[in-house]
């Protein structure tokens, strides 16, 4: 009777158990950025100043980087075959009142022409990478562009919906700060996160959007700038988002998850033992 | 007694195995959510069969009951039900930790790869004859065009790809072309990412809108020359009936 007993307890434990945490360690396919590589800029949650000023501030080696493969802008005229910038590493930081964003990337030389921009979609709708150029089927919005170049010394705030429609906007709200070192330019673009500008992007922590990279090589090759407008270094849409803050409401959601298994338990017990005595 | 709670445990063990290990050998890995369902589907029937007559309803449940009311036992049994009535509240505040806490990773994606074309996009055939020489001017203007992210062995690896995301898709691969007629070739090359319906997710393609560079000719040889350079034939009517 015993061993009995005993055999089934185990068999009752192995269900009971596989029952419940397959379900819960099954709840969702985790994302393979292992393997894809960075798939989005995430800005970290901090407090205090940001290093909005100081690219080379040892405050963002300590913040975690994504790194994204650049392209040659081979969408629309006019092309460019091969890019200086072959990728961008991208750190973010935010302090729910301002945000920095840090563009590491590998540049030979150091030229006036040098510029760097960040692309993000305005709204709700969805906007092409190009310029927010028109969609045949799609009914999309505006997009935001945050341009830096190296003999401007400062960044520009943006507009387009559409090819020859991007203008710098009324309202500039972006600053940014290049410097170039050893080969490589670190160039911080920092911004409030909310504007009251409706031709800007607005960022809510824990919302996702999305956000594409430019970059321009300014050498000067056989007399002429080597990367200029529509030619330079592209990345399509990839993932960007604020941190949210800590919410800690949810470890009484937990607690209170805790004290209903444990009074049904309670309850199942009490019932299935006046059963057995009845 | 215990015979019809072993048989359960089995079969939900077995499904877990054929869906987790042995399924993958023959296709690709099921999402997590499907399995998740088949599983519960199992369990569900096994539930159904054991509570369908009175006896078995007793053979099935029977040990649960007086497992859990834990009346006269000892030694493991004891040891047992007092570990299920730990762990249970445990798993319980476990899975609503999981469901919210606040998840760093971005939405799903769930891009269509090839949407449905457009009406007047269907059954188009090519106008041109595929003689060596339409043939050659085709790979002539893939190399121009099309080379830098498809690449010049039609396997997407051009030098622009690293890029793009969604990537240029690779031609040699018989998930790609050789599953679509010319048709659609014609016009994916003519509308570009930009022409692409809500599913296949337009803002990331970067496939440029050809039609406002190269006639219609151009694209027709173009697709010649890549399903030659690719090894691949287009999928004709005949092969769907």
């Amino acid at each position: 009777m015993g061993v009995q007993h005993s055999c089934n307890a185990c068999i009752l434990v192995a269900v009971f158990v596989l029952s419940v945490s397959i379900p819960l360690a099954m709840a969702s396919d985790p994302p393979d950025e292992s393997q894809q590589g960075s798939v989005a800029v995430r800005l970290y949650l901090t407090e205090g100043p940001l290093p909005v000023d100081d690219p080379m501030s040892a405050v963002w080696d300590t913040v975690p980087a994504s790194t994204f493969d650049m392209a040659p802008q081979v969408h629309w005229q006019d092309r460019i075959q091969e890019v200086t910038v072959k990728s961008v590493t991208v750190r973010g930081l935010h302090n729910q009142q301002e945000l920095a964003i840090l563009l590491e990337y590998q540049d030979p030389t150091q030229d006036p022409a040098d510029a760097a921009a960040l692309e993000f979609m305005v709204g709700d709708k969805k906007a092409h990478f190009a310029h927010a150029q028109e969609m045949l089927q799609v009914e999309g919005g505006p997009v935001n562009i945050w341009y830096w170049k190296q003999s401007n010394g400062k960044a520009i705030d943006m507009w387009a919906k559409g090819f020859g429609t991007l203008r710098p906007q009324a309202q500039q709200d972006v600053k940014a700060v290049g410097m170039w070192q050893d080969g490589t330019w670190r160039v911080v673009f920092s911004r409030a996160l909310t504007t009251g500008d409706s031709e800007d992007v607005q960022i809510e922590p824990g919302k996702w959007t999305s956000i594409a990279f430019a970059i321009w090589d300014g050498k000067i090759v056989d007399g002429a700038i080597k990367e200029k407008g529509s030619q330079k270094a592209v990345t399509s849409w990839w993932y960007f988002r604020a941190e949210p803050p800590p919410d800690n409401s949810i470890y009484g959601y937990v607690v209170l998850g805790l004290i209903l298994a444990a009074a049904f338990e309670f309850a199942l017990i009490r019932k299935l033992q006046k059963g057995r005595h009845s | 007694m215990n015979r019809p709670l072993a048989k359960a445990a089995l079969i939900l063990i077995g499904m877990y195995i054929v869906l987790v290990y042995v399924l993958p050998l023959f296709t690709a890995p099921l999402p997590a959510s499907l399995i998740y369902l088949y599983l519960a589907l199992t369990l569900s029937a096994v539930l159904i069969y054991y509570t369908i007559s009175g006896t078995t309803l007793e053979e099935f449940m029977g040990p649960i009951v007086r497992f859990l009311s834990g009346v006269d036992q000892v030694g493991p049994a004891k040891t047992a039900r007092l570990l299920v009535l730990i762990v249970f509240p445990l798993l319980v505040g476990w899975q609503t930790y999981t469901r919210l806490a606040p998840s760093d990773l971005p939405p799903p994606e769930n891009r269509t790869i090839h949407p449905a074309p457009p009406g007047e996009f269907v059954g188009l055939s090519n106008p041109f004859p595929k003689t060596p020489e339409n043939i050659m001017m085709g790979k002539g203007l893939y190399a121009a065009y099309c080379s830098p992210c498809h690449g010049a062995n039609y396997d997407g690896k051009g030098p622009a790809a690293p890029g793009f995301n969604p990537p240029p898709a690779n031609f040699r691969d018989p998930g790609t072309i050789a599953q679509l007629q010319e048709s659609y070739l014609f016009w994916r090359i003519k509308k570009g990412g930009v022409g692409l319906p809500v599913e296949g997710m337009p803002w990331k393609s970067a496939m440029p809108r050809w039609e406002v560079e190269l006639p219609d000719e151009f694209i027709w040889k173009i697709i010649m020359g890549e399903y030659d350079g690719a090894g691949q034939s287009p999928r004709t009517w005949e092969e769907e009936e």
